[in-house]
């Protein structure tokens, strides 16, 4: 292992990759930092650039820019009261009072600071979780992965979402998507309507550009696209309060960090419940829980540590079994594919040192973290005054070319806008995008797994609960279904009755 | 454009009968119990109860209401003209790239779209044409992708 772990260390420290973190870490924070550009949609636009790199530097430029947007989502959260991104909302009110209170320097430290400390622990849970989790998944045959898939596909759908039921419809639409084409058990054309560009199926790069990069820009069309003004113009030392605070709360850090760590390790929840739930556990076991919301550092410390850490968390099913954890991670696990490093215990077997590069590149970004985000920080009340109606066209035409350069095919640049205007009519009527994701890249297995596990049985359900694990995760899986169908039904009831009454 | 829940669910139903159609008949050359089309009738089966149920809360939440909803953006004309611009850009992309190449389609498809945002049409220009170039010299330059140059071929660097 210490072998693999120096070869990954050559391969990271390779002043070609040392490059693209640098690039993608200023890339994530600008973007990050901008109301309206998501975390997702940096990543997803990154993600063409990445189809041209070798694999270690194509999942470092992910790893950086998400860490990153995800902490710089913290800044307009804090000056304007506008989160960045929706992990950044669960704070948002105590950072904004500090700022209105003339300590916008304090709000911003303890985001960038405990967000460090954060990222730091997930990582290094995931560097010892891991390899022992795939050791023990190598034992798994088709059935316990097809368990897995939909446990991750179920805990996305059931945990994650307020409206289940059209969660479960994105998904099932995504999971027909995935349909398209040559690859199925038979290698017949399914749903390809005879056209020869069809037959490798929905190209999964410009689907995602088109998903979270086309359809935002349509979003910002109809809406106002004025750059909002900051209340503060200068920002003083942001470092110089923050070690009395780790002292002051080690307990809240430790706790976020760790509830952050097993949020992203469950399926379909990440960041932005990580914060929430954190957020919430503060104000529950705080002293002095009647501050929170008023500019009390607490809760900040606990949830902006969350967050980070949860982004970590989310690697460990995703480079163990392929199971994404977020709309992150499920582009992350595309790129994967894409590079033939496709996820699965069998890559710590097969490639350990591409692994264990992935867990060095979040060390260096999370550190990296350090210097630049006190730099964007410095820079933010500039960065956050660039209108939103200049830079949307400009993201509409590095979709267009980023969809068109993986096949020079101006088809794939009709793939981005089909399935950008899919994404804005979806969510305009209040389904989620981020599972029709979870099914596209996910269908292909989960069809393998199902497929494979029914010949081996033949054909009878029953093989699918008949080994230990199988059974176990079943249970699981049909639990977290059951248990979200009845509390919707009975939260249904509920909201009935007064009205009846 | 706000549909309602029992106009989506009947909307969805309607695609996963003809998902459903469309698996049946695919041919099933291997002989195995389940082919091609076993999956996706799964799918679509369990796409038509999801439907079945939003269709059927919807119709309990309108009670005769409308079945298509306005978004106020969709009321305003010029809102509505600006989103239109979108795919109308991505249009004009696929069909004159090849003849009129990027560095002429680019910088027109981002003229329009930032007067169209309210941005002075000289800074629109000036700024249409810079960002052409810049996403040019990545992709072209740094990333080697061939971009089509069409009458400026003569000017290829």
């Amino acid at each position: 292992m210490l072998d693999a772990y120096v070869t990954a260390l050559g391969m990271v420290l390779d002043p070609y990759v040392l490059f693209v973190i640098t690039a993608s870490a200023i890339y994530g924070l600008i973007v990050g930092c901008i109301p309206g550009l998501s975390a997702t949609m940096a990543t997803a636009l990154l993600v063409p650039l990445t189809f041209f790199m070798p694999p270690v530097p194509a999942i470092a430029a992910i790893v950086t820019t998400s860490t990153m947007a995800i902490f710089s989502g913290d800044i307009p959260g804090c000056l304007l009261r506008i989160p960045g991104t929706p992990a950044s909302a669960a704070y948002v009110d105590d950072s904004y009072q500090m700022t209105l209170q003339g300590k916008p320097e304090l709000a911003l430290g303890i985001g960038l600071w405990f967000s460090v400390l954060g990222g730091l622990f997930g990582t290094a849970v995931m560097m010892v979780a891991s390899p022992a989790i795939a050791d023990f998944a190598l034992g798994f045959g088709s059935v316990e992965f097809f368990w897995i898939v939909m446990l991750g596909l179920g805990g996305a759908v059931f945990i994650g979402s307020s409206t289940p039921l059209k969660a479960c419809i994105s998904l099932l639409i995504g999971l027909l998507i995935a349909m398209i084409g040559m690859n199925n058990p038979a290698g017949q054309p399914r749903f390809t309507m005879d056209s020869t560009e069809m037959l490798g199926g929905v190209s999964l790069i410009p689907m995602m550009v088109g998903m979270f990069a086309c359809s935002e820009v349509m979003r910002h069309m109809v809406s106002d696209g004025s750059a909002p003004h900051a209340v503060v113009k200068k920002i003083g030392p942001i470092f110089a309060n923050m070690w009395r605070l780790t002292k002051q709360y080690p307990w809240q850090l430790i706790r976020g960090s760790a509830l952050g760590t097993i949020i992203g390790i469950q399926p379909g929840s990440g960041a932005d419940m990580a914060a929430w739930m954190s957020y919430a556990m503060s104000k529950r076991f705080s002293k002095e829980p009647e501050k929170f919301g008023t500019g009390h550092p607490e809760g900040l410390i606990e949830a902006g540590a969350s967050n980070n850490s949860s982004l970590a968390g989310a690697w460990i099913p995703a480079l163990v079994f392929g199971i994404p954890g977020d709309s992150i991670t499920a582009i992350a696990i595309g790129v994967l594919m894409m590079k033939n490093m496709a996820p699965g215990p069998t890559i710590f077997v097969n490639n350990p040192e591409n692994v264990y590069a992935v867990f060095l590149v979040f060390v260096i970004a999370n550190l990296l973290m350090l210097p630049l985000g006190w730099a964007i920080i410095k820079v933010a009340t500039r960065v956050l005054s660039v209108p939103r109606r200049v830079l949307m066209p400009i993201i509409l035409l590095f979709a267009i070319v980023g969809s068109y350069a993986i096949n020079n095919s101006l088809f794939d640049v009709g793939v981005m806008l089909a399935f950008g205007v899919l994404a804005f009519i979806l969510e305009e009527n209040d389904f989620p995008v981020a599972p029709v994701i979870l099914g596209v890249v996910l269908g292909p297995l989960l069809e393998e797994y199902f497929i494979n596990s029914m010949i081996k049985s033949d054909g009878r359900l029953i093989g699918l609960v008949d080994r230990p694990i199988a059974a176990v995760l079943a249970a699981i899986t049909i639990g977290i279904i059951g248990w979200t169908i009845l509390a919707s039904l009975k939260s249904g009831k509920a909201s009935r009755q007064p009205a009846q009454g | 454009m706000k549909f309602n829940d029992l106009f989506t669910g009947l909307l969805v139903l309607v695609l996963s009968g003809l998902v459903a159609a469309a698996s049946w008949s695919l041919p099933n050359p291997s002989e195995q119990p389940l082919g091609p089309s076993a999956f996706p009738l799964i799918l679509s089966g369990l796409l038509a109860l999801c439907a079945a149920i939003l269709a059927v809360n919807g119709a309990r939440a309108t009670q005769g209401g409308p079945l298509v909803g306005l978004a106020d953006w969709a009321r305003s004309g010029s809102a509505l003209a600006r989103l239109l611009l979108v795919p109308a850009a991505v249009i004009f992309y696929m069909l004159f790239a090849e003849t009129l190449g990027f560095l002429i389609c680019a910088p027109l498809i981002l003229v329009v779209l930032f007067l169209a945002g309210g941005t002075r049409s000289l800074q629109a220009i000036g700024l249409s044409l810079a960002a052409a170039l810049v996403i040019h010299s990545i992709f072209y330059l740094a990333l080697g992708v061939q971009l089509p140059w069409g009458p400026l071929e003569p000017l290829r660097w």
